[in-house]
Formats: structure tokens, C-alpha cells, sequence
């Protein structure tokens, strides 16, 4: 009897780490993923410009991508048409919903650059070079004169730039981040 | 960046809450409500759901007179967290004017606010924004119905 129990007990041990092997081993679903895959998906830049790539661009050669790419949906100057305004004198305080653009609204110039690389042109999303991204950022922040006309926007520069609105965001509940 | 864009509710005085997904306690009528028509004075049951992102609902209060007088509705178990809690209480409509209202508690001592207090927080805007402006992110305030002595039920402010 007692040999017995010994033997139903060091089964279920055995059953139990047999168990536990499996789950530590992966459900045999798909193939693993290679750098080199993975970094063509990550592409997201953070506030501080972390992850902006090498390049630049200057307002001047992004009017003339903005004409060849944008103009169509965003109007001219970025004023707006079946898109968002680009462009725009909002006042900060007491505005609605509709009036958030860019230069009342954006906390980081780097989202410029994350935004239109990851979703623009509408219908061909990620077709531009990074130096056509920049230059696309550095026009958009020329013409709200959030920076000079002759200002090129790097990956040390966009993040230098400082959006009117960066310090009016409050976070609704802090006790629960 | 387009949900922070988005959804990032405004205040009057220019301030953003940061994004954030925590929808507060809130209730509403489902009947009868806008659109309905009351066929005659009568036995009814005012009946709708609340909910809490914070937990379960405690209680309903509802309200046939613009929020002067409550009752406490029923609740339909099971009253779980973050749940649809379906409340519910009979009410005598006598053909008069009236104004009906729920009003929620949940577990953690959240009380839904009432239309006064969400604008006093939030501002009112001077008229309606394009609907895709998406004006009123985790808008949770009392919800009033106005029942007319025809019996039409349409939104009202109370």
C-alpha cells in the first residue's frame, strides 16, 4: 500500500514538470522573426526623437514634395481642404474639438515626422525617403512659423523644436498611471 | 498619435487631459427615451443600464422630476465590474409634464455628475461640433428625458 501511494505520488510529480516543460516551450505556431525583419517594422520615434533616422531636409526642398504629395487632400499651404488643416492660426484656449491642428494642439515635433512617415501619402503609406520626411516636417513647422524658413530639420534638430502647446497637457488621474 | 489627437478631451481654460481609456460611472434611460411616445397616463417601468470603469455599480437613483426627488432603482444581477448593470423601477405617469433622470454610484464612491457639474469641469460649447470633431471623449453626466403631456419623449437639458 505504502509502495503503492510512492509510485502514484512520483507519477503525478513527473506528470506535473512534464506539464510545466510544455508550457515553457512555445505553442509551435509560425517561424521565428529575424532582426532584420523587425526592424522594418519598427519605426516609432519617441517624443525626444528617439529612433529619428539619419537625413534631413529643409522647408524649401518639403513645399516642393508637399505640391507633388500633399496638396491634393491637405490644400494649398496646408491650409486645409478633404484632409486636416497642416497649417493653422488656432488659438490655444477655447477652441473645440475640430479647431486641434498641429501647431495649438501637437506636444512634440517628432509625432510630425512619426505621423507622415508611418501614414502618408494617404495612398501609398511609407513611399518616401526619410530625407523627404523631413523635409515634408521642416515645411509644415516653417509655414506655422514654428521655425525658420531656412531651418533644416534633422534628427538633432526636430526634437529641439518647442511646440506651443507642450506643457498643457494634465493627466486625468495620476493615482491610477 | 491620432487617438492622442483625437480623443484628448480639451478644457475651457486651454489645459488636455492626456489620453486615457477610464470611462467613468455613468447611467442612462433606455426607456422609455428619445422618440418614444407614453400612450397615456399610466403604470410604466423606467428602465437602462449604467456602468463604472472604477468597478461594480452600488446604486441607481432615478428621478421623474428634473432631479428634485430620486427613487432607488432595482438592479438585475448579476452586478458585476465594468459591466452594463441593467437598473430598473415602476413609475405612475399622471399626464403631466415630466423629466426623467438615473443617476449612478459605484463601488469606489464615484457618483455620476450632474449636467451643471460636467460643464462646470468640461465648458459647453456655443453650438454643436462636426460629429467627427468627437467632441465629448468619456462624457458621463445625467441624461434627461423630457416627457410632454401628449406622451413624447424627446432629450432635454435639466
Amino acid at each position: 500500500m505504502f509502495t503503492r501511494k510512492r509510485t502514484i505520488f512520483a507519477a503525478t510529480v513527473l506528470l506535473a514538470m512534464t506539464a510545466a516543460a510544455a508550457i515553457a516551450e512555445t505553442p509551435n505556431l509560425g517561424k521565428p522573426i529575424d532582426e532584420a525583419a523587425i526592424a522594418a517594422w519598427d519605426i516609432s520615434i519617441l517624443p525626444d526623437g528617439t529612433g529619428l533616422p539619419k537625413g534631413s531636409g529643409t522647408p524649401a526642398q518639403g513645399a516642393v514634395i508637399y505640391a507633388q504629395q500633399c496638396v491634393a487632400c491637405h490644400g494649398d499651404n496646408g491650409r486645409g481642404g478633404a484632409a486636416a488643416a497642416l497649417v493653422s492660426d488656432q488659438k490655444i484656449a477655447g477652441i473645440n474639438a475640430g479647431q486641434k491642428t498641429i501647431k495649438n494642439f501637437w506636444p512634440y515635433a517628432t509625432t510630425i515626422f512619426d505621423f507622415i512617415r508611418r501614414a502618408m501619402p494617404f495612398t501609398s503609406p511609407r513611399s518616401l525617403s526619410d530625407d523627404e520626411v523631413y523635409a515634408l516636417t521642416a515645411y509644415i513647422l516653417a509655414e506655422n512659423k514654428l521655425i525658420g524658413a531656412d531651418e533644416a530639420m534633422d534628427a538633432q534638430s526636430l526634437p529641439k523644436v518647442k511646440m506651443p502647446n507642450r506643457d498643457n497637457f494634465i493627466i486625468r488621474f495620476p493615482d491610477r498611471i | 498619435m491620432y487617438e492622442a489627437r483625437t480623443y484628448s478631451q480639451i478644457l475651457p481654460d486651454g489645459k488636455a487631459y492626456r489620453f486615457y481609456f477610464l470611462q467613468e460611472v455613468k447611467s442612462f434611460i433606455t426607456s422609455p427615451s428619445h422618440g418614444a411616445k407614453l400612450k397615456g397616463p399610466g403604470l410604466y417601468e423606467i428602465s437602462g443600464v449604467a456602468y463604472s470603469g472604477t468597478g461594480r455599480i452600488q446604486k441607481v437613483m432615478v428621478s421623474a422630476d428634473g432631479g428634485q426627488s430620486f427613487a432607488q432603482a432595482a438592479l438585475q444581477e448579476p452586478v458585476l465590474s465594468k459591466a452594463f448593470t441593467r437598473f430598473r423601477l415602476p413609475w405612475r405617469w399622471d399626464g403631466g409634464p415630466a423629466t426623467l433622470q438615473s443617476r449612478a454610484w459605484d463601488e469606489a464612491g464615484n457618483v455620476q455628475p450632474t449636467r451643471a457639474e460636467f460643464v462646470a469641469v468640461r465648458g459647453e460649447l456655443a453650438k454643436p461640433a462636426p460629429v467627427l470633431a468627437f467632441p465629448n471623449q468619456h462624457y458621463n453626466s445625467i441624461t434627461s428625458w423630457g416627457v410632454a403631456t401628449n406622451g413624447e419623449v424627446k432629450h432635454v437639458y435639466a
